[in-house]
């Protein structure tokens, strides 16, 4: 709101407790003495030029989510703030766990000073402090003066400090209040036993948490990758050749890593951070485990490519990260006797779903799995190829049918059509007797004279899916004048189910 | 004397590096010599073609109307799983998207019982024509393949002469048997090495049951043969020897098609496929 100075204040609305009042207020109104929790009649009452708009929550939370995937640049820890609507000064924060990260920046102070700077840029007024537990941050950031608390400050940093920067509901807050405690060093010296007697564990729990005497654990919005790598850039990148490049330098660092692990990526994600603070993830998934830089940098190609719209650069890139997110352990690569490595057998297929799979998506790239029930469009089910343990389970295809056909020799009668209708499709058909062959039908339109039939061949309705109400099927292959062969079926056996049973074509023969 | 010949030797040579033919050659000189007879088995159909049916290439299936796709699918599953039997390998199935609205989709038990394992079969659908081109285009560059077959539904502009030239160059250079399924679609000049127009035959009486259905039958015309000559037949699926053999029929009870003639009279009127009455 720094890019309005003439303007009046402005407000966020919304309807709280049966009357319309100012959720979040600027900074000019509040220098007027508007408030959050206000009802809009008080508060133009104060100030009739106030402008005013519909709170939007959701708008809210993708701002926050942004930011945070936007914070990734400076730790994969980044955390929302999740506090309950009741307690004091909650409001959405972020918690980025810096340990070990500060140095990349130029120390505490530095980092700090770029987060907001570069906030600022992006027209966002940040809060922010350093401290050795979430909950003195916490407090530092919201009531404190100096934003970097020393390791090992927290205690002098927050004894002086209001009881709200702990974290607790109001109502304990009021009653606190009417005690005469005020700070946090008023509580601090007290015995420990009668607080909890008082207020619950939940109070000594905040204190201890903020004091650093209680471990407190973050929850990271994003699982940390298994490795990473990295490069900033001091003039921003837009070219996609150029975003492929560092793509495989990237891939070229991470090799080292992964030899030594002996480990390939299954799962791998390239982020883009734009100047502007906004993230693109690119996501891929390849069939078998991958450590050639060609072999990543091709599909993360493939990948932009199959994008509907070209990646929006704007003004360019200024980091970009490639994380292994799934690693798997790979084959060890046998060489021959002459030292060349030996030509892995699967290779140049595996390749080819991974090319697939990343342009297409690997939901487009599939294989039959058989699955145990006898209803067909439920008995064989189609997976991704590029599915977790792609390769190893190929070896273990497990097809029931394929086994028979080697070993018991080949069905004497094909049963089954070659084409099946994920939808069986009703259709008008006439039979001599109503649990008999039908001898017409008119499916798509087209009246079809039924010259040979077999079957009935009974499949009874799943109950424990289906319910008790579910019907039984019975399928006849019949074949018409001119020769085409066809799986129908009629829902629901004449008599004891149903009086009007239907007719559905299931599937093609050849 | 001894210099001319060395020169067209060297000539031919060129010629066969132009070609890119010659790696297509080795594998096929092996599949002969695995085999030893024609890939059909059926001596009429193996003589329309002068070196034996060219196995690594381009081949159209077609039929004209969508109630025959079951019969197409058919020939092509019976000429991989029976044909083609020392093909080991995994098929690409690339399905254009328009196909699955009407066509229905694959069915893996019907597969096996052709003898086709299912397991063996990647199917790629993607959702545009355009990616199903060019990932026919992906799998026909893949070396370790058995086939590639590209379902497409009637006749795209897109799929023209020179897409289909650059999977025949590409076929042939792989060693790649690639088959194009088209679903309810017209007669069209392209590069594939054949041509076949399938159509459900009634099939044979089952001995042992009265209105029983016997062994299938497709009536099946190689309307396109550029490396000898075109024919008619009506063909049967042995089950048992997994393969297919000659019915010769007696009575021409259609009228000839117009596949070996230069330019077949036009068809009366327009076969529409219909929307789905549901």
């Amino acid at each position: 709101m720094n890019g309005r100075p003439d303007a009046p204040p402005i407000a966020a609305i919304a309807k709280v407790k049966n009357a319309m009042r100012l959720v979040a207020v600027d900074g000019r109104g509040q220098k007027t003495g508007l408030q959050v929790e206000q009802t809009l009649s008080d508060a133009r009452a104060l100030c009739p030029d106030l402008e005013v708009f519909d709170h939007d929550e959701r708008a809210d939370a993708a701002l926050l989510e942004a930011v945070a995937a936007w914070c990734d640049r400076y730790t994969p820890l980044v955390a929302l703030e999740r506090l309950p609507q009741t307690v004091a000064g909650s409001c959405h924060g972020l918690f980025l766990d810096i340990s070990g990260c500060a140095h990349l920046f130029g120390g505490e102070e530095a980092m700090l000073d770029d987060v907001t700077a570069r906030l600022r840029i992006g027209g966002l007024l940040a809060k922010v402090a350093v401290a050795d537990t979430p909950g003195a941050a916490w407090a530092v950031a919201r009531y404190g003066d100096r934003p970097v608390v020393p390791a090992g400050g927290n205690e002098k940093a927050l004894l002086d400090l209001p009881l709200a920067c702990l974290r607790l509901e109001t109502q304990t807050l009021d009653i606190l209040r009417k005690l005469g405690l005020r700070t946090v060093g008023c509580i601090a010296g007290l015995p420990r036993a009668p607080l909890a007697a008082r207020f619950g564990s939940g109070l000594l729990l905040r204190l201890d948490q903020a004091l650093g005497r209680v471990e407190e654990a973050i929850s990271p919005r994003l699982p940390v990758p298994e490795l990473s790598s990295e490069r900033i850039f001091g003039e921003p990148i837009s070219l996609q050749e150029d975003i492929e490049r560092t793509a495989a330098q990237l891939a070229g660092n991470l090799r080292q890593r992964l030899d030594a692990r002996q480990l390939g990526a299954r799962q791998l994600e390239l982020k883009l951070f734009r100047v502007d603070g906004h993230v693109t993830t690119i996501a891929v998934r390849a069939a078998s485990p991958v450590y050639h830089a060609e072999r990543i940098v091709m599909l993360f190609r493939e990948r932009i490519a199959g994008f509907h719209d070209d990646l929006d650069a704007g003004f360019g890139f200024d980091l970009i990260r490639l994380n292994i997110v799934e690693s798997e352990d790979r084959g060890q690569e046998q060489a021959d006797l002459g030292g060349n490595a030996g030509k892995d057998h699967g290779a140049a297929f595996s390749g080819l779903v991974d090319k697939l799979g990343a342009r297409l998506g690997t939901d487009r790239v599939q294989r039959f799995v058989a699955a145990d029930t006898h209803i067909p469009e439920r008995s064989y089910g189609l997976v991704a190829q590029a599915a977790a343990g792609g390769a190893a389970a190929d070896q273990a295809a497990f097809w029931r049918e394929t086994d028979a056909v080697e070993d018991r020799g080949a069905p004497q009668v094909i049963t089954r059509p070659i084409v099946l209708f994920e939808r069986p499709e009703p259709v008008e058909a006439v039979a001599e007797v109503p649990d008999g062959p039908p001898i017409r039908f008119r499916w798509r339109r087209t009246l079809y004279q039924i010259t040979r039939s077999e079957g009935p061949e009974r499949i009874a309705c799943e109950w424990w899916r289906d319910g008790r109400s579910g019907h039984s099927r019975d399928y006849f292959r019949v074949e018409d004048e001119e020769g085409h062969r066809f799986w129908i079926f009629r829902h629901g056996l004449f008599g004891r189910e149903t009086h009007t049973p239907q007719w559905f074509m299931h599937g093609l023969f050849a | 004397m001894q210099g001319t010949r060395h020169r067209i030797e060297a000539l031919q040579k060129a010629i066969a590096r132009i070609d890119r033919r010659h790696e297509s050659f080795a594998r096929h000189a092996c599949l002969h010599a695995d085999g030893g007879e024609g890939v059909f088995n059926v001596g009429s159909i193996d003589a329309a073609f002068k070196d034996g049916f060219p196995v690594f290439a381009l081949h159209e299936v077609r039929c004209s109307l969508t109630r025959d796709i079951g019969a197409a699918t058919g020939f092509v599953a019976g000429l991989m799983a029976g044909c083609m039997k020392h093909l080991k390998g995994r098929i690409v199935w690339i399905c254009d998207p328009a196909c699955r609205l009407d066509g229905g989709r694959l069915f893996p038990a019907g597969l096996a019982m052709f003898g086709l394992d299912p397991a063996r079969l990647l199917l790629v659908c993607p959702t545009d024509l355009k990616s199903a081109l060019w990932a026919s285009d992906e799998a026909a560059k893949c070396g370790d393949l058995a086939g590639v077959v590209f379902q497409v539904k009637g006749n795209p502009a897109c799929f023209d002469m020179t897409a289909t030239r650059r999977l025949m160059l590409k076929a042939q250079h792989n060693g790649l048997f690639i088959c194009i399924l088209r679903q309810g679609g017209g007669e069209e000049a392209n590069a594939a090495a054949t041509r076949w127009h399938v159509q459900a035959q009634p099939s044979a009486s089952d001995p042992q049951l009265e209105k029983g259905i016997g062994a299938m039958r497709l009536d099946l015309a190689l309307e396109r043969n550029r490396n000898g000559h075109t024919g008619h037949w009506t063909i049967a699926w042995n089950q048992l020897e997994h393969g297919f053999e000659h019915v010769p029929t007696d009575i021409v009870d259609r009228p000839a098609a117009s596949f070996d003639r230069p330019n077949g009279a036009p068809q009366m009127g327009q076969v529409v496929a219909l929307e789905r009455a549901s």
